[in-house]
C-alpha cells in the first residue's frame, strides 16, 4: 500500500512538474530585451546547459553580468544576463573560461575569434534619434566601439553605420548620449 | 567482560570539532569570495580615487586580507571562484554530482568537460558516502546552528517542531527534480538546492546589493526545520542528499558500533541529525559520517571501520542481561569486530 501511495505520489508529481515546467519555463517575456554573456549558446541550448552557478558574474571584472529573478520565467531564474544600457560587456572573455558547463563557450580573446564566434546581438541605429543624423556631430558610439571599422563605421558628420562585424557587446548603447538612446542592441538569442 | 580496544578513539572523538572547523572555513570562504570579486572589479577599473568611503574601506580590507597570498592581484585572485555547487580551485574545476546529473537531465547530451568536473566528488562519495552533507555543505552549518537554536528555544520552554516524515521522500524529490529539468529544459534543481542557493545569494548580496528568490526559499526551509520538523529539509527533501545517499550506499568507510562497549545510553540516536539509529546499528545509506554520534558516545563504542555493509542489528549492549546470556552461550568471541 505504501509503495502504491509512493508511485501515485510520483505520478501526480510528474504531471504537476510537467505542467509547471511548460507553464513557467516557456513563459519568456517577449518585451524583455537582454543579452546573454559573450559566447553563450543559442537560448534553449544555453538554458539546458547553464547550471546557475554564478561563476560568470564572479569573474566579470566589469560587473556587467547580472542574474534573473522571476522576470523571465522560472527556467531563467538565476541565469546570467546583460543590460547594455546599464553596463555593457567589455569582451574580456573571462566568463567563457570559467563556465564549467560550456553554456558560455570559451573563446580566445582575439579579434578573429571574437568576431567569428560571439553573437550577442547586433546594434541598430535609429536615425531619427541619432544626433549625427540630425546635424549635430556626435560620434560617441564610434569612440566606444571595441571593434572600430569592423563593427561600426562613421561617415560624414560622424554619422554611424553598423557593419557585419558587430557582435552586440553594447558599449555603443552604453555610451549613447541621447535619451531615448539612438543606438541599441537587438539581442540575438538564437 | 571482553576487553575492548578502540585504538583510534582519541582521533574519532575529536573529528566532530574538525568537521565544524571545516564547515566554518568553507562557509566563511563562500562569504568572502564575493567581496574578493568586488575588490577585483575596483582593481580592474584602477578606480581607487573614485571610490566612495565605504567602498574604499572594502578595498583596503580585501587588499590586506589577500596580499599575503597573491603576487599579482589582477590575475591570481581568479584562482578561487564559485561555490560548492561548482567552482574553480587553482585551475581545477569541481562540480557537484547533482549539477552533472541535473544538467544531463536538462540537456540530454553528454558534455564530457563538464561531467569530468564532477568525477572527483563522485569518487569521494563512493568511498566516503554522504560526507558532503556533513563536512562541506555551507547550508549544513546554518541548518545545524538552526537545530541548536531549536534546542535553546526548548530550554526556554518554547516548543519546536518534532514531526517525522518518510525519509524516502527525498528520493522522489530527486526523481521529480530531474524530470522537471528534462521537461523545462533548464536546470531547475539548482533553484531548490540550498548549497547552490547560498553560493549565489552571498554573491548577489555582496556584488549586487540585494537578495534573490533563493534567499526566501532558504529562509522558508530554516523556518520549516525550526517549526515543523527538526532538520527536515536535509532529512526528507534535499535532492542532493538523496543523490549522495544513493551513491554512498556501498561506501567503504563506515561508523560501526561495538556491542561489547555499548551501554545503551541512546545518546547517539538522540544526537543524530538525520534521524538514524546508531544505537541499533541502523546507519544505512543516509549516514553522512558526520561523527556527532562518536563524539557523544561515553564509552567509545563507535568507531570507523573499512566495510561495505553495516553489521546487522547486534542487539543491546554489554550491560543488558540478554547480551550476557548470549555471551555465555556463544563463548567470548562475540563482539570483537
Amino acid at each position: 500500500m505504501r509503495r502504491r501511495a509512493f508511485f501515485r505520489f510520483l505520478a501526480i508529481g510528474t504531471l504537476a512538474s510537467l505542467a509547471i515546467g511548460r507553464a513557467w519555463a516557456g513563459a519568456q517575456r517577449l518585451g524583455l530585451r537582454y543579452l546573454r554573456p559573450p559566447g553563450a549558446l543559442p537560448e534553449s541550448e544555453f538554458l539546458s546547459r547553464c547550471i546557475h552557478c554564478g561563476q560568470c558574474g564572479e569573474v566579470c571584472p566589469n560587473r556587467c553580468i547580472k542574474y534573473f529573478g522571476l522576470a523571465n520565467g522560472l527556467g531563467s531564474l538565476d541565469t546570467p544576463y546583460i543590460v547594455p544600457r546599464e553596463k555593457a560587456c567589455i569582451l574580456c572573455m573571462k566568463c567563457g573560461d570559467v563556465c564549467p558547463s560550456g553554456a558560455i563557450q570559451p573563446i580566445p580573446r582575439t579579434v578573429e575569434a571574437i568576431t567569428q564566434r560571439v553573437r550577442m546581438g547586433r546594434a541598430r541605429i535609429d536615425k531619427r534619434l541619432c544626433l549625427s543624423y540630425q546635424g549635430k556631430t556626435c560620434g560617441v558610439c564610434y569612440r566606444a566601439c571595441p571593434l572600430p571599422d569592423l563593427a561600426l563605421r562613421v561617415g560624414m558628420l560622424e554619422q554611424p553605420e553598423v557593419l557585419d562585424g558587430c557582435i552586440g557587446c553594447g558599449l555603443c548603447e552604453r555610451s549613447c548620449i541621447q535619451m531615448p538612446h539612438a543606438i541599441r542592441i537587438i539581442p540575438d538569442l538564437g | 567482560m571482553v576487553e575492548y580496544r578502540n585504538q583510534f578513539a582519541l582521533i574519532w572523538r575529536h573529528l566532530n570539532k574538525v568537521r565544524w572547523l571545516i564547515l566554518s572555513l568553507v562557509f566563511s570562504l563562500l562569504v568572502l569570495l564575493p567581496f574578493v570579486h568586488v575588490y577585483q572589479t575596483y582593481l580592474a577599473a584602477h578606480a581607487y580615487d573614485l571610490l566612495a568611503p565605504g567602498e574604499r574601506q572594502l578595498y583596503d580590507v580585501m587588499e590586506a586580507l589577500t596580499a599575503p597570498f597573491v603576487d599579482d592581484p589582477a590575475e591570481d585572485l581568479d584562482a578561487l571562484k564559485g561555490s560548492t555547487w561548482s567552482g574553480r580551485l587553482f585551475g581545477l574545476k569541481l562540480s557537484d554530482p547533482l549539477a552533472a546529473a541535473s544538467q544531463l537531465a536538462a540537456g540530454l547530451t553528454f558534455y564530457s568537460p563538464f561531467l569530468l568536473t564532477a568525477l572527483i566528488p563522485l569518487l569521494a562519495t563512493l568511498v566516503l558516502g554522504r560526507f558532503y552533507c556533513g563536512w562541506l555543505c555551507p547550508a549544513t552549518l546554518l541548518y545545524e546552528l538552526n537545530t541548536n537554536l531549536g534546542i535553546l528555544l526548548n530550554w526556554f520552554g518554547l516548543r519546536t517542531g518534532m514531526r517525522r516524515f518518510d525519509r524516502r521522500l527525498k528520493y522522489a524529490v530527486l526523481a521529480l527534480g530531474l524530470v522537471a529539468c528534462t521537461v523545462s529544459g533548464s536546470v531547475l534543481v539548482a533553484t531548490v538546492y540550498p548549497p547552490a542557493i547560498l553560493g549565489r545569494e552571498f554573491y548577489y548580496a555582496a556584488a549586487h546589493g540585494g537578495l534573490g528568490v533563493g534567499a526566501l526559499f532558504f529562509l522558508a526551509t530554516l523556518l520549516f526545520d525550526l517549526l515543523v520538523s527538526r532538520r527536515a529539509f536535509c532529512r526528507y527533501l534535499c535532492p542532493g542528499g538523496a543523490l549522495y545517499s544513493i551513491l554512498g550506499r556501498y561506501r567503504v568507510l563506515r561508523i560501526q558500533r561495538d556491542v561489547s562497549a555499548c551501554n545503551d545510553c541512546t545518546k547517539c540516536s538522540a544526537i543524530c541529525e538525520f534521524d538514524l539509529n546508531p544505537l541499533r546499528d541502523g546507519f544505512g545509506q543516509e549516514c553522512n559520517n558526520c561523527t556527532a554520534c562518536i563524539a557523544v558516545c561515553p564509552t567509545n563504542a563507535l568507531s570507523f571501520r573499512w566495510r561495505v555493509t553495516d553489521i546487522p542489528n547486534q542487539g543491546s549492549g554489554h550491560l543488558s542481561p540478554r547480551y550476557r546470556r548470549e555471551q555465555q552461550s556463544q563463548g567470548p568471541t562475540r563482539g570483537e569486530a
